[in-house]
């Protein structure tokens, strides 16, 4: 969905911003780095991070970025959680884009790619 | 009164959060109010497990044995399911599944049960990133679950039964525009207001389906579509999950 954005507004990111890299992740994405430092001091359970991070955003940002932040941040706590508890694979595997995601950020390293690589059926 | 968060956040985030604790109030499909709010109350137990932090180190996550930290009254299948999948889900397989279906835990009550977890977990993930308190579980309401489940379900994509992408008729018809869809809002259709919740939830804190098409300003929110999936991308990376 990020690829998709990014080229829906023609805009330059890097994607190793997924992966924690804060200076890729403020490529083309206003307060890039400071949202993936909350995204992940939160996914984290770094209390002391996330303290830290919500701090730094909100200076950055504003309350209502951070508010958005926080609401997107614990529904995709919940999202993963559910693709894992009931094993569904991903959509469309043959997409381009989708492949070329998967491949940049080592997706297939992740435990639960094999509910997609080698899906029950 | 729960969930007053005051003029800084959004209302229709309070709003969904409030309506979620109302379900959690009345029988589900195969759990009474009273079961759902223990589960409810286990999904935040499990986060300092003791057990589940050494069985996340484990080799094996099926294979050690223990006791889960926990004053709530759940079966210990239905309590070790409720740990998993806040501490573990990216373990969590179809044999795991099955064989507690053996055991007695079904694949309709096992899907309503990860609908209440990850319901309840995200509204703590949202206090939780702002520096709120957890609100205070409601009490539970009378009545029997109903034991229903839609008969379209069927078995074919990941662990459990599942509406097909055209498959939302009848009772179900309101769950998605009939043919299009994806597997993560298919995932709990075994259960319909699981879905529901998850919708209505996912509406406030995240985008409603018509905003998801929407990759530039999606309405009503101070941050554009890249810096929202800048976000879900480095929560979903940090959980490992693929989907």
């Amino acid at each position: 969905m990020l690829r998709v954005s990014a080229t829906t507004t023609n805009t330059e990111i890097n994607l190793q911003g997924i992966a924690g890299d804060q200076a890729a992740a403020a490529e083309g994405i206003e307060f890039g780095a400071e949202l993936i430092g909350f995204a992940e001091a939160l996914a984290l359970r770094d209390e002391t991070a996330l303290r830290e991070a919500r701090t730094v955003l909100r200076a950055a940002a504003g309350e209502a970025v951070l508010v958005d932040a926080a609401g997107v941040a614990g529904n995709f706590q919940r999202m993963v959680r559910i693709a894992d508890s009931v094993g569904i694979p991903v959509d469309d595997m043959q997409g381009e884009l989708g492949q070329g995601v998967r491949q940049e950020l080592a997706l297939e390293q992740f435990r639960s790619a094999e509910n997609s690589l080698n899906p029950v059926s | 009164m729960a969930f007053d968060y005051g003029s800084s956040v959004r209302t229709d985030i309070g709003d969904a959060h409030k309506i979620y604790w109302q379900t959690l109030t009345k029988p589900g499909n195969w759990f009474t109010s009273a079961q759902r709010i223990a589960i409810a109350a286990a999904s935040r137990e499990a986060i300092d497990c003791v057990f589940c932090a050494a069985r996340k180190t484990a080799l094996s996550p099926y294979t050690m044995k223990g006791e889960h930290d926990s004053q709530v009254d759940l079966p210990p299948l239905v309590l070790d399911a409720v740990h998993r999948i806040i501490t573990d889900q990216t373990r969590i397989t179809k044999h795991y599944i099955d064989s507690n279906e053996q055991d007695g835990l079904s694949k309709p009550a096992y899907v309503e049960l990860v609908g209440v977890v990850v319901a309840m977990f995200s509204i703590d993930e949202f206090h939780r990133a702002m520096g709120l308190p957890l609100e205070v579980l409601p009490e539970s309401g009378a009545g029997e679950p109903d034991h229903y489940q839609p008969k379209q379900a069927v078995i074919g994509t990941g662990f459990v039964p599942m509406i097909s992408p055209e498959g939302t008729t009848g009772q179900e018809a309101d769950l998605w525009r009939r043919g299009r869809t994806a597997n993560v809002v298919r995932a709990l259709s075994l259960v319909p207001n699981a879905v529901r919740d998850w919708v209505a939830l996912s509406n406030a804190q995240y985008l409603s389906f018509e905003g998801m098409s929407n990759f530039t300003q999606p309405e009503g929110r101070s941050i554009n579509r890249m810096q929202i999936e800048l976000v879900a991308g480095r929560v979903s990376a940090i959980n490992e999950c693929f989907y």
